[in-house]
């Protein structure tokens, strides 16, 4: 009796492991169980987050922990593992409390990353990743579960495969750079720049308000796209099996395009102009608009 | 193709034809005696200046008692008090072309919500690293400057549908900001 | 924008074009009919069971929706709205209502999750879902695909919460007993 009761304490304190190093350790080295689709939760304040995902049931961690910090805690629980830099009461965003985290996670884990200034960096994770960070940079590569990246002043790099996911991109004044996306996207920035090359993209959209937008490449047939500023240059060239048709619009921005298609007045009276037209079947829908910035279309 | 939930069913399924053309011919009626024409514009830009001289006389008035805050942060269109207003927020007649009926703006919600974010924007931002409110600040001045350059231009354009939209977005994307410095601000509390 | 997407800070993308829409332009409102077009034609579908008067419930539903849209609330969403508009064309338009069973009093837990004990081919268990008796295919539709909780899908289908989950439950067992296996 004493010795299942044992057991069953030693399996109840598994189950709610807290692996802890303390500062004093500056490293730290630690493995937990964990689902293979599981949640798995980082957050940290300064230094860097850097997760890939493996073909193990477990997480990893180590970290390379600064002065100023506190402990890492890693708490396993069924379908969620938690990893926090916990820094002493009051300090926050101060230089000496960085700390850098290497991760791996089970590949099918869905991945939550909340950072302050700290840069975030994943690869090899397929299920949703959550990325946030306030002022560090966002990198990550694309998988089929699809990405959310909330930044307000760092850059954000993404990196996909031409494999069809869900995007949302909201950042304030980042740079926001994307290669061979494919599936839907969505980008709302305000002054950051936004560059991105689609790879059988089905549905872009973007708005800025001063940021020039640029994007290449390839889209899915019947696309959707919608991509709209203020101020902001925005240029589109793909091209699109079946191809779309486009509407651009303009109050003061001149509008140019591959076609030869010349830009219409909208009124006699002010300012203002439109383009519209057909590109191949027209099983597609490009809309683009501004205020002021330049507008250029291509299909090639 | 097999699926093992009823949610990985599809949701959208595209009718067999484009039923466009049908509903476009049953809203066409409405849809022209709203839409503005260039001879109804030419009318609605004179009455646009007047409205212009009234909103620039109110504006000094304003300046005059120090009631003048931050051009970007001014009350809300159909918030308006102290006879303080800009060119896009006066109300001309609801569903006509030169109203800025902003449904959500109006909404009692939203207009909590931003006053209640704009009343704690100085203690947020300092809680952010320096770099990233530097950033954050030219960000909202440049919200700032478009929603400027939007009202002003729909002052000479009242009925510009364009315009209408790019200042609704305008709106909606200084709400996401301050939304999002409100959260930035918070990252890290508990670490 | 909706009150809760100004507190996640999302961004709205059809804020615009309702704004455009409302003041008469129609090219808006066929940006919005483009986006939507399929959900509303498929919600239709389903509910209806016949293809023509889809196509007839999904003209009618942007038609009303058109006339509505001054009265469109912002603490919904627009899609959600569409919905609305095109579940209540969708029962005024069905053909007449077919006799169902009473509906059972018991109330065991209604577990959240519709998944099935082994993968089926999609025409099989859209056929299982036509199958179904009105009410629960209506329940079910709004609530197992759409991704309505019990108390929307009951306020758009003008049912108590309780009636609503009952014909969940009756939606299960029939599937259950139709595809020979567990669903949820």
């Amino acid at each position: 009796m004493r010795t299942v009761s044992t057991a069953l304490l030693c399996m109840a304190l598994c189950m709610s492991a807290t692996g802890t190093a303390s500062a004093d350790d500056k490293i730290l080295d630690r493995e937990v169980a964990a689902e293979p689709k599981g949640i798995v939760d980082i957050s940290n304040v300064a230094g860097t987050i850097e997760v890939t995902g493996w073909d193990r049931n477990q997480v990893s961690v180590h970290g390379e922990l600064g002065e100023g910090v506190e402990r890492v805690d890693v708490i396993s629980q069924p379908g969620h593992t938690t990893i926090k830099v916990v820094l002493p009461n009051g300090s926050r965003h101060h230089e000496d409390v960085e700390a850098n985290l290497t991760v791996q996670i089970p590949q099918g884990s869905e991945l939550d990353v909340s950072a302050v200034s700290a840069d975030v960096a994943a690869k090899n994770v397929l299920g949703v990743q959550r990325l946030q960070s306030v002022s560090g940079g966002v990198s990550a590569e694309l998988g089929p579960g699809g990405a959310e990246i909330k930044n307000v002043s760092g850059d954000i790099t993404l990196h996909g495969h031409g494999q069809s996911a869900g995007v949302h991109i909201s950042t304030v004044s980042g740079d926001v750079k994307i290669e061979r996306a494919a599936g839907d996207l969505e980008v709302g920035t305000v002054s950051g720049e936004v560059k991105g090359s689609l790879e059988g993209a089905h549905s872009l959209r973007v708005r800025s308000t001063s940021g020039d937008v640029t994007f290449t490449g390839r889209l899915a047939s019947g696309p959707n796209v919608d991509v709209e500023s203020v101020s902001g240059e925005l240029t589109l060239k793909a091209s699109a099996d079946g191809g779309y048709a486009y509407e651009l619009t303009s109050f003061s921005g001149e509008i140019n395009n591959c076609f030869g298609a010349p830009a219409q007045r909208t009124s006699q009276y002010g300012p203002g102009s439109s383009l519209r037209g057909t590109r191949g079947n027209g099983t597609g829908r490009v809309y683009m608009k501004s205020m002021s910035g330049e507008l250029m279309l291509c299909d090639k | 193709m097999k699926i093992k939930s009823l949610s990985d069913l599809p949701r959208d399924i595209a009718p067999p034809r484009d039923l466009w053309p049908q509903i476009a011919a049953q809203i066409a009626p409405s849809a022209d005696a709203a839409h503005p024409t260039d001879v109804t514009r030419s009318r609605v830009a004179g009455r646009s200046v007047r409205l212009r001289w009234l909103a620039a006389a109110a504006m000094v008035t304003c300046l005059a008692v120090g009631v003048w805050i931050d051009r970007s942060l001014l009350p809300l269109p159909g918030n308006v008090q102290g006879g303080t207003s800009s060119v896009a927020t006066r109300t001309v007649t609801p569903g006509s072309p030169t109203s800025l009926d902003v449904a959500f703006v109006s909404d009692p919600r939203y207009q909590r919500q931003r006053a209640a974010l704009l009343s704690s924007l100085q203690a947020q931002l300092s809680a952010l690293p320096p770099g990233t409110r530097t950033k954050v600040l030219a960000s909202l001045a440049t919200i700032g400057k478009a929603k400027e350059d939007l009202e002003s231009a729909l002052g000479k354009d009242p009925g510009n549908a364009l315009l209408q939209e790019l200042l609704v977005n305008t709106y909606q994307d200084e709400m996401r900001v301050l939304t999002d410095v409100h959260s930035a601000s918070n990252a890290g509390e508990g670490i | 924008m909706t009150a809760a997407q100004a507190q996640s800070g999302e961004i709205d993308w059809e804020g615009g074009l309702v704004q455009r829409a409302r003041t008469g332009d129609a090219r808006a409102f066929e940006r919005i009919y483009r986006e939507h077009s399929g959900r509303v034609y498929g919600l239709c579908l389903r509910m209806t069971r016949d293809a023509q008067i889809a196509e007839d419930c999904t003209q009618e539903t942007f038609i009303n929706a058109w006339k509505a849209l001054a009265r469109f609330e912002t603490r919904s969403s627009l899609g959600t709205w569409l919905h609305r508009i095109a579940v209540n064309v969708s029962l005024a338009k069905r053909r007449k209502p077919s006799r169902e069973e009473p509906l059972p009093d018991d109330e065991e837990g209604l577990s959240a999750d519709w998944t099935l004990e082994t993968p089926v081919e999609v025409r099989e268990i859209e056929a299982a879902i036509d199958a179904l008796p009105d009410g629960a295919r209506d329940a079910l539709v709004l609530h197992a695909l759409y991704g309505y909780s019990h108390d929307e899908a009951a306020q758009m289908l003008g049912l108590a919460q309780g009636t609503c989950k009952a014909q969940l439950h009756r939606a299960r067992r029939l599937l259950r007993d139709r595809l020979g296996m567990e669903v949820g």
